[in-house]
């Protein structure tokens, strides 16, 4: 009897110490990178940290290392994305949730979770292939990478991040809500506008604040299309972009010493932004179990 | 007034009829276009070849021990007493089209002394110092003959064709199967923990805000972190080791949050039952939680499966992006391109959109028939409870 109490608790330990290690993961990562990348910044012939932060060119080999202008990529490009995503996305989720009959959404939910499922690598083949030499052709300027192609790429690659989980949020919504709308005189767009979706309002924040995630996030298939320029804030959608992820993973392969710091440094940057999206979902996602 | 307010309604709802359609085909649009372009680039270029093939051709100079040396009648059909039947290909060289069984071609040795067996579709473009560029199979047969006769072994160079994706699916098989190795029984443990085990405090707190952390992480990140302590501090180099590794802690979340749900929904009544009878805690969750939960799980690991399929920041920097295949876990020999990264690699390095967009067709497919199973078995076992 004894012996098996104590296997129990042994075995009840090694299942604590399998859920620990993904806190370990997580301490281990943000410890590693911002020990490298806060690097620079201390010690002797430590780089100015508002030089890094506030600086508008790269250029690792004159010891040039501004971020600004990445951070600034980085914003619009994701701003950009949610502004055109979040309403076609959301209106799609609608038209799935509420709309369409059974047989539609039969063949459109597949396709949304297979665009879903397609690794980003295929969307930037896309945006190489298919939007770079649209906006070649009618940019102002000579090259199609740009903050635009950026913005069109991303669009797509949230796409099936709003409409799953906003779809999932209307589906939430009680019958009721409808019901009475409905029962009240309201025409069916009426209620579906004016009292399903703001019903299902903190699943749809939700929603956008993941895509938000994904936006900044994503390295791959941005770094094919948005041209990586040196420096220089975009002050136009046909600018040359360099958002943060891009300049991470254009110069790993071959950086040492400060500049590989440096790349880390940056990493400690975007990682600051994801920290801030993820804690603004948990919010969301808590306050919304607190009112159920 | 009335029927103006009627008019306006009709027009609001129509437009709003509208917008759900336009942006529902936008939606659905932007699917047809990606697949479509993938598949009329892609397609062209996907032949048995394509999937069997090495990537790089190969070209090796072997010696052949040849046995019947005294045997001169033959100069005619020399080779195919060799058990062997060659054809000229498209460039002029002499391809191996079929061998028999007990070819001595089978038994060919490199100029180390390693065995190099020769396979059908290699390519023979030197015979001794000659070459078979344009060579009639006439002048061939003499020239092995020539050489038997002179009781010589016979050198040869051969070059083995590539232009094919082998490499890529076997290290990313690999890798799943490395990176599943170590994420599911840690990820389901953990499940089992935070649903069956762990009370409400601290600790469950801080495993799911480490949990949620961990998911929304991008995975370039994951790449940076290991690159700098796979890669360099362990000293294991771009490897599928320090891949796997890498990836596994990506795939953590999923693994952990899939598994946890299936869990939850596995009736109360079950685990009670099973203490009733005198089943200890441990029993009930390995003989009774564990296999109720088995659908779930395998959804979880075919969900990651597709991650791993699709996965390429996180790997570009720590298993690199050489397409061969790896002959160890750490190390030299062990670098190896998933067939993401080597699309990846084709597209950004050598603007390569053709074969970029055959391999783009094989993920697709892939992660097609992933998206097929995982709800296959969703159905299949949720119909059943």
């Amino acid at each position: 009897m004894k012996t098996t109490k104590i296997r129990e608790k042994i075995i009840e330990t090694l299942f604590l110490i399998c859920a620990l290690i993904s806190v370990i993961s997580v301490v281990a990562i943000i410890a590693f990178v911002f020990s490298k990348g806060l690097k620079p910044f201390f010690g002797e012939n430590a780089y100015s940290f508002t030089d890094f932060i506030t600086g508008v060119h790269w250029n690792p080999e004159n010891n040039q290392y501004g971020v600004f202008y990445m951070i600034a990529g980085s914003v619009f490009a994701t701003a950009g994305a949610i502004l055109v995503g979040v309403p076609i996305g959301l209106l799609t989720a609608v038209f799935i949730a509420e709309v369409a009959p059974k047989s539609i959404v039969n063949i459109i939910k597949p396709a949304i979770e297979l665009l879903a499922g397609i690794p980003s690598v295929i969307y930037g083949a896309f945006g190489m292939g298919i939007i770079l030499p649209i906006i070649q052709k009618i940019s102002p300027q000579p090259q199609g990478q740009s903050l635009l192609a950026v913005i069109c790429v991303l669009t797509i690659m949230i796409l099936p991040t709003i409409i799953t989980l906003s779809e999932s949020a209307l589906r939430a919504v009680p019958n009721s809500y409808s019901e009475a709308s409905l029962g009240l005189g309201a025409s069916k767009m009426q209620t579906i506008f004016c009292s399903v979706v703001p019903a299902a309002k903190s699943g749809i924040l939700s929603a956008t604040v993941l895509g938000i995630g994904r936006a900044i996030g994503e390295t791959m298939a941005v770094m094919m299309i948005a041209g990586n320029a040196i420096g220089g804030i975009p002050t136009s959608i046909w600018d040359k972009v360099r958002p943060l992820t891009v300049n991470i993973s254009m110069e790993m392969g071959y950086a040492s010493g400060r500049h590989q710091e440096m790349l880390f440094a940056t990493g400690v940057v975007l990682f600051v932004f994801i920290m801030f999206v993820n804690i603004t979902v948990m919010r969301i996602t808590r306050k919304a179990g607190e009112k159920n | 007034m009335k029927i103006e307010n009627n008019q306006s309604r009709i027009i609001k709802d129509t437009i709003g009829k509208i917008l759900l359609y336009l942006a529902s085909a936008l939606s659905v649009m932007t699917l047809v276009v990606i697949i479509g372009f993938v598949f009329v680039k892609g397609l062209p270029g996907i032949n048995i070849d394509f999937l069997t093939r090495q990537w790089q051709a190969k070209t090796t100079f072997i010696n052949v021990e040849l046995k019947n040396t005294e045997d001169t009648n033959l100069s005619d059909s020399y080779i195919a007493s060799l058990g062997a039947h060659v054809e000229q290909n498209e460039d002029g060289y002499i391809a191996v089209t079929k061998l028999e069984k007990d070819s001595v071609l089978k038994d060919s040795k490199n100029l180390k002394g390693a065995a190099y067996e020769v396979k059908v579709d290699d390519v023979i473009t030197k015979v001794l110092a000659t070459d078979t560029k344009n060579i009639t199979l006439e002048e061939l047969n003499k020239q092995f003959n020539d050489a038997a006769m002179n009781g010589e072994t016979l050198k040869l160079k051969v070059t083995r064709p590539g232009g094919g994706i082998k490499p890529m699916v076997v290290s990313t098989l690999y890798i799943i199967l490395l990176s599943l190795a170590i994420a599911a029984p840690i990820g389901i443990l953990s499940a089992l923990f935070l649903t069956e085990y762990a009370k409400r405090g601290k600790i469950l707190v801080v495993i799911q805000f480490a949990i949620q952390m961990l998911a929304g992480i991008p995975s370039i990140i994951y790449g940076l972190f290991g690159m700098l302590v796979f890669v360099q501090m362990l000293k294991m180099q771009y490897s599928i080791l320090a891949g796997a590794l890498t990836l596994s802690i990506l795939l953590l979340p999923t693994i952990i949050s899939t598994t946890s749900e299936a869990l939850k929904a596995i009736p109360k009544g079950y685990r009670e039952s099973s203490l009733g009878l005198g089943a200890t805690k441990l029993q009930t969750n390995f003989k009774i939680v564990l296999p109720n939960a088995l659908p779930g799980i395998l959804v979880a690991i075919i969900l990651s499966i597709g991650r791993i399929v699709g996965e390429s920041a996180a790997l570009i920097w720590t298993a690199g992006t050489i397409a061969q295949i790896p002959s160890s876990l750490t190390g030299n020999t062990a670098s190896a391109a998933t067939l993401t990264t080597k699309l990846y690699q084709l597209l950004k390095e050598e603007g390569d959109v053709a074969s970029a967009c055959s391999i783009a067709v094989v993920i697709i497919v892939l992660i097609w028939v992933l998206n097929l199973l995982s709800k296959w078995i969703t159905r299949r076992f949720t119909v059943k409870n």
